[in-house]
């Protein structure tokens, strides 16, 4: 298991960078789980979770 | 980061390793976080378990770093001067000229300041390789 974090100011993008390198890699054929710890979990949606199969932990508190 | 917080992250690391073990765990921090606590924090699981680290990115908004750099600079130069790479998000956005000037204004504290634009497919494959290898 390999950790990748994106920091960065809120609206900076981290949740859309995100999202396209999950997608990536799934297509490449590789697991990706994800842990958010803002108010992010409106822009990862049930659906895109698991259509990539990705498991997803939310934090609460920063 | 709180020790509360930063024991929960580090749990969770743990949990999903051994759930899942997936090959990428991407990680969220808050805005608030900058990259050093954020690494030490993450390093801390490989007391029980083993994974790799890294890159720890850090994006910087383009067309809204003047206003944000206003207020809270000592945090974003916390998130950028310790990452494995900064990325100028939304780049789009901005014409040539402002992105060199941002640059030219940073260049104290990043070693390279790559834009990027997801929707028009601007540096994501230099990301991608970077990240995924």
């Amino acid at each position: 298991m390999k950790i990748i974090a994106i920091s960065g100011m809120r609206g900076s993008g981290k949740t859309t960078l995100i999202r396209e390198l999950i997608a990536r890699s799934v297509a490449a054929g590789q697991t990706c789980a994800l842990i958010v710890n803002e108010d992010g979990e409106a822009s990862y949606d049930t659906d895109f979770l698991q259509r990539h199969g990705v498991a997803a932990e939310f934090l609460r508190g920063g | 980061m709180g020790c509360s917080l930063a024991a929960r992250l580090v749990a969770l690391q743990k949990e999903l390793k051994r759930k899942h073990n997936p090959d990428f765990l991407f990680i969220e921090p808050s805005e608030m976080v900058v990259t050093q606590e954020l690494r030490d924090v993450m390093a801390m699981g490989r007391r029980d378990i083993t994974y790799e680290i890294g890159p720890l990115i850090t994006l910087v908004n383009g067309p809204k770093f003047d206003s944000q750099w206003q207020n809270r600079s000592f945090l974003m130069i916390g998130q950028m001067k310790d990452a494995d790479l900064v990325l100028l998000s939304r780049s789009d956005l901005m014409d040539a000229c402002g992105i060199h000037a941002l640059e030219q204004k940073l260049m104290d504290y990043v070693r390279s300041l790559l834009p990027l634009s997801v929707p028009c497919n601007r540096g994501v494959k230099e990301v991608v390789m970077a990240v995924l290898g």
